[in-house]
């Protein structure tokens, strides 16, 4: 049985940052990936746009996983690829692992883990999606992955229903691929994607973005025949008389990512009902000590470049933890916030640069987003505008705030409209 | 109830635009109605329940688009000129129990499926379960074959490696004063159905075996003999093991017509040649009525009924691990069960069906309305159900005649044929035990023109796909040890391996779509339902075959998943 200091369980973005960064701070590390090469879902992303935080460079998915997996490399690090966590178990020392790979069963234990285990797709039967069930139903990373990665072609004329990136992007890459894209629906009023892909993906090649629609059917015994459309009220529910009918091959959704922490439940995580990711300090330690996670398993990022980091903040603390203790207060985000990650800060760390990631739940304009600490502002930052869609991100100095086991850590979003 | 009440009763129902006559032993229905909810509601009026006399619906109803069967596009003569003793029409549960049964015997058997695999239809659209038989009433087949079948599920489930588990049933109440009464109904259903284990427990019991019930329920019948099996899994087992046996499974062929002289079936036209058997057997599901019509021999009507089921992720399997219903103490109109909560062997919650009459027997598409109120209902067993733990849905058509009962007999008119139609919930569970019964009938008839042999080589065991990941780990070291390809992980929901995938290929039914792998060995059955597995299986399939990715299906010919190569 080999006995690492951190085992990390992903070898995407995040989970490449994270043991960089745990390898860096001293902790023998294990890089543990399910599939047959590192890098993750950005093997599959041959679009650019990735970088532009971390390196100031427009990158492809592959280049700018490469950027990690060299660096991985070159620091001699060990990664066991086509290995699957099939268990996880909890001791007193720290935590056990059972891997299945082509070389058998294995058990590995660690002191600290991370999970960096990305996210998954919503399917259409969790869209409310009826009708038959022909072939030429995909989720966007499917065909992503059919498309990119497979060399083939999975629709030549499609409907794409959800406005997220990965739909936006596969919208451009069909259609370069000869495909016609008839539409993009979204059942909600407003873009679920980053503005930029809505103008790069859809309007440079005069694909048609439909908000308030959604597919409520789809049609044929076989190779799928056609979609139902339908308009929705602003419950999301769709409004009868207003179906049409759409001949075409395929259905692609792109409906939402749901991180995956079927792992971390396994251990008694306690997650956040709002990220469906685990709750964390900012050291992103989760409600289990020793626990970190890391990347789109702790939240959905909008960008990799925050994901990277992420990892390195997990990765880091998860070599100090092999040594230290927590003392924990948690940080409350009011109701103008969808969500703030981290939700707990751990007074025993060193909290001068903690970031803060969150995202408002409707569209604001002319905002202030403020942090109170037992009441008293410390730190207000004017927004002309936020959108849900946009994470945000700041930097915070938390250690100058002389605080206690019961300080109270407030974030709040005022609205011009509110005075 | 003689001709002239049932007439009776249809005028004053339907004002003369319904006839009923009697003729060759049936009550044939003739007339025009508007819709099929009217032509459903004549037949069931002109209908004794369990009798033998049978309803035939010869009622032109004018919403009802004339819906050819679908057949499959192969097209080629493999089978033309084909001799066999018996051609098995169906390769639903009834069709591949019968044929497994009959293999033990020396003789040539040919079943037909006019779809790509087995179970496509109602045998593979149900919930699974292994019904306790108490609701059946004396007199019926569905009474005399239910505790029969009930009982041979260990043995059969053990040597065809197939997963059951009597997992339990509760019926439950939420009125108290109900108590004395379905007391009373338990104890006389108990002694003339044969049930020793059914009991009464009370409302703090049920609470004990099932937390997560609702705080409302008084007292619970408690049927500790229900269980439940993969019904697919079931079908397939039952398939690949009479195959083992020496029976010929014919997938993508369906039965067009027949010749038929002097009461017998001459010959068998199908899209793969013309078929010259000398007993047929049909147990042809929704189409039994069509096949018995082919034969000369209708003597019954089906009407079909679908219903839905929705498939829960496994997390919200930990809420319950058995069968459970609500029952209300008012008439119940509707025949079937109006669905329930259960756990499956593979330790999802299934909840469902409802029941919906239907004139479209192929027509398996799933509705909002099935599945809102089915939770509706459900969620009175369980609060803590909810359609966010729903991961798929699925609509299975059932095959009921007017008269609610199995026919399991030879042909009233045509001497070499033996129906097993009418099969509807608990159909799953009676199969074992009718296809012995029909196993007899066909030997019995076959014995007046030839010497029947018993089949030396006959083997009862069947071996699944292993399942690796319920292995303890030395076991499953072992097994990779012995073939590296089973520690590479494809399904991760499922942890199915890319050698239980290639063993499933391999398997004595070769399906080799995405669907047939799925429905052998579960890759693309979990909660991201194949949105990592499957361009990873599809290109394992193309692998085997040595063919472009492009040639692998889903599952029919024309369910293509890519069109080829891109730029």
């Amino acid at each position: 049985m080999q006995n690492y200091d951190v085992l990390v369980i992903g070898g995407g973005p995040a989970g490449l940052a994270a043991a960089i960064a745990a390898h860096k701070n001293g902790a023998k590390t294990l890089l543990v990936e399910r599939e047959a090469r590192l890098g993750g879902i950005l093997k599959q992303c041959i679009h650019d746009g990735f970088g532009l935080v971390r390196f100031q460079e427009k990158l492809s998915g592959p280049e700018y996983a490469e950027r990690f997996i060299d660096e991985f490399h070159k620091l001699n690090l060990e990664a066991k690829t086509l290995t699957f966590v099939t268990r996880l178990e909890k001791n007193a020392s720290g935590f056990s692992a059972v891997l299945v790979n082509r070389d058998g069963v294995e058990t590995v234990t660690a002191k600290a883990l991370i999970l960096a285990t990305g996210c998954r797709e919503r399917t259409a039967k969790q869209v409310n999606i009826h009708g038959t069930r022909p072939a030429g139903v995909f989720t966007a990373g499917t065909a992503q992955h059919f498309t990119n990665l497979l060399g083939e072609l999975p629709t030549k004329k499609c409907v794409i229903l959800g406005s997220g990136d990965i739909g936006l992007i596969m919208a451009r890459r069909l259609t370069l691929e000869g495909a016609k894209v008839l539409g993009v629906y979204e059942a909600k009023s407003t873009p679920s994607g980053l503005t930029r892909n809505i103008h790069q993906c859809l309007h440079d090649y005069d694909i048609p973005l439909y908000l308030s629609h959604t597919v409520t059917r789809v049609f044929g015994a076989d190779r799928l025949t056609a979609v139902e459309i339908a308009e929705v009220d602003d419950k999301m529910q769709p409004i009868s008389g207003t179906e049409q009918i759409l001949e075409c091959d395929a259905l692609i959704l792109s409906v939402g990512l749901i991180p995956e922490n079927e792992l971390a439940e396994t251990l008694d995580v306690q997650l956040d009902p709002k990220t469906k990711g685990p709750v964390c300090n900012a050291q992103l330690m989760t409600s289990v000590s020793g626990i970190f996670s890391c990347g789109n398993a702790l939240h959905v990022n909008d960008l990799v470049d925050y994901v990277s980091e992420s990892g390195e903040i997990a990765g880091e603390n998860a070599a100090k933890y092999v040594k230290a203790e927590r003392k924990e207060i948690p940080v409350k985000a009011g109701s103008r916030l969808l969500y703030a990650v981290p939700q707990k800060l751990d007074l025993n760390s060193d909290n001068q640069k903690t970031v803060l990631y969150f995202r408002s739940r409707d569209i604001l304009n002319g905002c202030t987003f403020k942090i109170t600490v037992d009441g008293k502002t410390v730190f207000s930052k004017k927004y002309p505008f936020l959108r849900p869609p946009e994470m945000e991100k700041l930097q915070i100095d938390f250690s100058q705030y002389q605080l206690s086991e019961n300080s109270e850590i407030q974030l709040d979003i005022e609205v011009k409209s509110d005075e | 109830m003689n001709l002239n009440q049932i007439n009776k009763k249809l005028n004053a129902r339907f004002h003369g635009a319904v006839r009923a006559k009697l003729s060759g032993g049936c009550i044939i229905l003739s007339g025009e109605l508007p819709t099929w909810q009217d032509t459903v509601e004549a037949c069931q009026l002109a209908a004794t329940k369990y009798s033998s006399t049978h309803v035939v619906n010869d009622i032109v109803c004018r919403e009802v688009k004339s819906l050819p069967m679908r057949t499959p596009k192969l097209q080629d003569s493999a089978l033309d000129g084909r001799k066999p003793d018996i051609l098995i029409i169906g390769g639903g549960i009834s069709g591949v129990s019968i044929a497994r049964e009959l293999s033990k015997w020396k003789l040539d058997i040919l079943l037909v499926e006019k779809e790509a695999d087995l179970a496509l239809q109602a045998s593979g659209r149900n919930d699974g379960e292994v019904h306790p038989g108490i609701d059946l009433s004396k007199g019926s087949k569905k009474h005399y074959y239910i505790r029969k079948g009930n009982a041979m599920f260990d043995e059969i489930c053990r040597e065809l490696d197939v997963p059951f588990r009597r997992v339990g049933q509760y019926v439950c109440f939420n009125k108290g004063f109900a108590k004395p009464l379905v007391y009373l109904y338990c104890l006389y259903r108990k002694k003339h159905s044969g049930i020793s284990d059914t009991k009464l427990i009370s409302g703090t019991e049920l609470k004990r075996i099932e937390p997560n019930f609702a705080e409302e329920f008084k007292f619970a019948i408690s049927n500790p003999s229900s269980g439940c099996v993969c019904p697919y899994g079931l079908t397939i087992a039952y398939a690949e093991n009479a195959v083992q046996n020496g029976v010929e499974i014919a997938l993508n062929t369906a039965v067009l017509d027949m010749e038929v002289e002097n009461g017998e079936i001459k010959s068998v036209k199908t899209n793969r040649g013309v078929v010259y058997p000398k007993l047929v057997i049909s147990a042809a599901g929704v189409f039994a009525e069509d096949i018995a019509k082919m034969a000369n021999d209708r003597f019954f009507s089906i009407h079909p009924r679908r219903g839905t089921n929705s498939i829960l992720d496994k997390k919200a399997g930990a809420y319950m691990h058995s069968i459970a219903s609500v029952k209300d103490l008012t008439v119940s109109k509707t025949h079937s069960k109006g669905g329930g909560i259960l756990h499956t062997v593979h330790n999802n919650l299934l909840i469902g069906p409802d029941a919906v009459e239907t004139y479209e027997k192929e027509n398996t598409e799933t509705h909002k309305e099935s599945i809102e109120a089915v939770f509706s209902k459900q969620k009175r067993t369980m609060p803590k159900l909810s359609e966010r733990d729903i991961i798929t849905y699925f609509t299975g058509v059932r095959a009921p005649t007017f008269e609610e009962d199995f026919i399991i007999e030879s042909g009233r008119k045509t001497k070499n044929l033996i129906h097993c139609a009418g099969i509807q919930s608990p159909g799953l569970t009676t199969a074992p035990a009718v296809a012995l019964d029909i196993e007899k009938m066909a030997v019995q008839m076959l014995r007046r023109v030839q010497t029947v042999e018993k089949n030396p080589n006959f083997s009862p065991i069947r071996h699944g796909v292993p399942v690796l990941k319920d292995m303890n780990d030395k076991q499953r070291a072992e097994m990779i040890r012995k073939n590296p390809d089973y520690g590479v992980i494809v399904c991760r929901c499922e942890e199915i391996s890319k050698g239980e995938i290639l063993d499933a290929l391999r398997s004595p039914i070769c399906v080799p779509t995405v669907d047939g792998i799925k429905k052998r060995i579960r890759p693309g059955m979990g909660r991201c339902q194949g949105g990592f597995c499957s361009p990873l299986v599809t290109q394992i399939i193309a692998d085997f075959l040595g063919v472009p990715l492009s040639e692998v299906k889903k599952s029919s010919a024309d369910s293509a998943i890519t069109f080829g190569r891109t730029k």
